[in-house]
């Protein structure tokens, strides 16, 4: 069929005849209809998505790049699917409303049933191994909790090999996603260890089972309730501030320690002045300075590359870099590597610069 | 000629005053471009499928001489569509902001056998970056042509006249090979591999063209492969003919200036947007022409903001007007029939021996930055 239409019809008009019989039908794209939202906690709702045969599925931890139209823009953001795959091939996301959120504000106040989404590939290696057993300890805060739950449902579902802790903070008990289902699995199951932290309440503990108020993450609390934490591989996910506490708590002392962060973190701002960066593709030299991100400083001069996640995990605004040093933000380390893809969300430029944009 | 003689060499300060009143306007309009201009071209595509649709499918019926002319016609409408107000305006870029992979200036391929990589370079780099440079901008005379006296004369363009039409009838193929650099290679100045590998994705755009309209749509209408045929032949050339007229009428103007290479020396901001108000001319009509033409009816707004929605170019018009007239700038602008009147008969002068007039300048501080009327 696909061969047989190929001299006639372009991919584009074929989506867009597709599109009018059904509004997923498409020749090459990964498109998915809103079937069902339901609220999953105060601010935060679960969309459940079935995506057309070009969604090539995930696994459980990982995220997928979400794309919108927002006001005529294609707005792209990165979520973690919140269940588990299934032969129905659907996707669930739990959206959590971020203030001043484009996205998030579109899909919770805006988006309905029938609604299209786009999705890219599935992402991240916050994933099980294949052998899962041992210790694990999950630490989780907000949104941090939806590549969790993932992960806590595929540990469920696969009989529970090896133990389980989940430390989940959130600021409200109204802002709890999943907190029933979670504890009805830590009532029912010895093996999977419950803590719900909860940062802006510290009234007197009322009752809710794994709760407690005015709880913070910190290294005696983690020493009380995970004495073993040697023996444990962590995943931690959450803002940056999150991730960055709990790397400095639990990173040299666990067995293996894995992050994701949401936010992008903070400039490091040691270089001051300009940096010389020659657009190859698009002819064009532009003065930046160098104490931003790459992406941040050329949207300032007008230039819009390609980008998604704007935190450096889904390499959308991956780029080539044909000549120059530049910075990671993230981890600091320096770059003098020639003709090398440059995440362009991330980086800094420690140099002039060439990139094949 | 005698509209060019009302233009004033303007003072580098003046140049800078002229430059930031035309970069205020820019930013006014980027500040307006959202919602309505994304619904709009989404709604020039719609327009682009179909009356696609609709032409081929009258074709089809092309045995009953109405539905051949109607589908022709309506074949060759969406072409245009397609070609102008879609491609060319997508391929620079001017929605690339809504992120939209299918309306991408990088990527988008539009209905006409010359690839839109090359277009990319040829048009959006060379042409709109050195406009009307003598020896930089290959879209003066399109290295065939000789429209202004400042082309070296040789007796071959006395087949001008001729020449022009049959250019005009294949106009498609003429920008397709445009890039790929024959002459070059004529001269000898390139290997026939080099001449391949340059013509392996022309080859390769020509033959899926080729297949679609000629081959697999007269296919699909079995008994009625003819009239499918031809009805496809007649769309293309009358696709040729309109986008040939309108883009002449855009450089090809008799005020018209081109310029050496020396203005590019220190060119500031306002000196480039002074050469893109000299180098171009519009053609005044309403709103159906305006979008027929891609709105390059507006090409002295579409030179001077090549990127913004073209569609904005209607409302900023009044404003560089006003702006060229407080410059004593002359705002090049006529109906279709008169510039394309001065088209032709430049196409005809020039094909015989012609002298450049006086020199014209730019500014008055910069002497080696002369332009020729």
């Amino acid at each position: 069929m696909r061969r047989l239409l190929n001299p006639l019809i372009a991919p584009d008009v074929f989506d867009f005849w597709a599109s009018k019989v059904n509004s997923t039908w498409s020749w090459e794209r990964p498109l998915a209809r809103i079937v069902a939202r339901r609220p999953e906690a105060h601010g935060a709702v679960t969309l459940v998505l079935q995506p057309n045969r070009h969604f090539a599925g995930f696994v459980p931890g990982q995220h997928i790049n979400v794309t919108a139209e927002i006001d005529g823009v294609r707005v792209t953001r990165s979520y973690s699917p919140t269940n588990i795959p299934a032969a129905d091939r659907r996707v669930e996301l739990t959206v959590k409303q971020i203030d001043g959120g484009r996205m998030s504000t579109h899909l919770i106040g805006h988006t309905q049933v029938g609604d299209v989404l786009e999705l890219g590939p599935a992402f991240g290696e916050m994933t099980w191994p294949e052998a899962a057993d041992g210790r694990w300890l999950l630490l989780a805060a907000g949104s941090g909790i939806t590549p969790m739950m993932s992960l806590v449902r595929a540990w469920a579902a696969a009989c529970m090999p090896g133990e389980l802790t989940l430390v989940y903070t959130a600021r409200t008990q109204a802002e709890l996603c999943f907190a029933a289902e979670l504890r009805e699995l830590a009532a029912r199951e010895p093996r999977f260890h419950l803590h719900l932290l909860l940062t802006r309440e510290s009234d007197a503990f009322a009752g809710a089972p794994y709760t407690e108020r005015g709880g913070r993450l910190d290294a005696d609390w983690l020493q009380q309730r995970v004495p073993e934490l040697a023996a444990h591989t962590v995943y931690a996910c959450g803002p940056a501030g999150f991730v960055d506490s709990a790397r400095q708590i639990a990173g040299n002392r666990a067995a293996r320690f894995h992050a994701e962060a949401f936010t992008p973190p903070a400039l490091v701002d040691d270089v001051a002045g300009t940096v010389r960066v020659e657009l190859r593709a698009s002819g064009r030299t532009l003065e930046l300075p160098a104490g931003q991100s790459l992406l941040a400083a050329l949207e300032a001069q007008g230039v819009h590359p390609a980008h998604g996640c704007r935190m450096g995990i889904c390499n959308t605004c991956a780029c080539g870099k044909l000549s120059g040093t530049t910075q990671d933000l993230n981890t600091g380390d320096r770059d003098a590597e020639p003709n090398s893809a440059l995440r362009i969300c991330v980086n800094r430029a420690c140099s002039d610069l060439t990139l094949d944009l | 000629m005698t509209q060019a003689k009302l233009n004033r060499p303007l003072s580098s300060e003046e140049l800078d005053r002229f430059g930031a009143e035309l970069d205020a306007l820019r930013a006014r309009t980027v500040a307006k471009v959202g919602d309505e201009d994304a619904r709009y071209i989404r709604r020039i595509v719609k327009a682009v499928r179909y009356t696609e649709a609709a032409g081929r499918a009258l074709l089809f019926a092309g045995l009953f001489p109405p539905a051949w002319i109607l589908g022709t016609l309506l074949l060759g409408l969406s072409k245009i569509l397609e070609n102008m107000e879609l491609g060319h305006n997508v391929i620079h870029g001017q929605y690339d902001w809504m992120n939209d992979p299918t309306l991408n200036g990088k990527t988008y391929e539009w209905d006409i056998v010359g690839t839109s990589e090359n277009w990319r370079k040829t048009h959006n780099y060379k042409h709109h970056t050195y406009t009307n440079i003598r020896g930089l901008d290959d879209d003066i005379g399109y290295g065939v042509l000789r429209i202004f006296p400042e082309q070296k004369w040789k007796p071959l363009y006395l087949a001008q006249p001729l020449f022009a039409v049959i250019f005009a009838l294949l106009f498609e193929w003429g920008v397709a090979i445009q890039d790929v650099r024959l002459g070059r290679w004529l001269k000898g100045k390139m290997s026939g591999a080099q001449l391949r590998k340059e013509f392996a994705p022309v080859g390769r755009k020509i033959r899926r063209q080729i297949i679609k309209d000629y081959v697999a749509f007269p296919l699909l209408a079995g008994p009625f492969f003819l009239p499918v045929l031809t009805g496809n032949i007649v769309a293309n050339i009358l696709r040729n003919l309109w986008t040939y007229m309108i883009i002449f009428c855009g450089h090809f103007t008799a005020d018209v200036e081109t310029f050496p290479k020396s203005v590019l020396r220190n060119e500031s901001r306002g000196h480039w947007y002074l050469r893109q108000l000299r180098g171009s001319s519009n053609i005044s009509g309403g709103t159906l022409l305006h979008i027929m033409s891609g709105n390059l009816s507006h090409q002295i707004e579409h030179h001077m903001f090549p990127d913004l929605p073209a569609r904005r170019y209607a409302e900023m018009a009044p404003v560089v007007r006003e702006i060229c007239a407080r410059y004593g700038q002359n705002y090049n602008t006529g109906s279709l029939p008169r510039q394309f009147g001065q088209v032709v008969w430049r196409i005809l002068r020039h094909s015989l021996p012609s002298r450049p007039r006086r020199e014209a300048v730019l500014t008055v501080d910069a002497p080696q930055d002369a332009a020729v009327a």
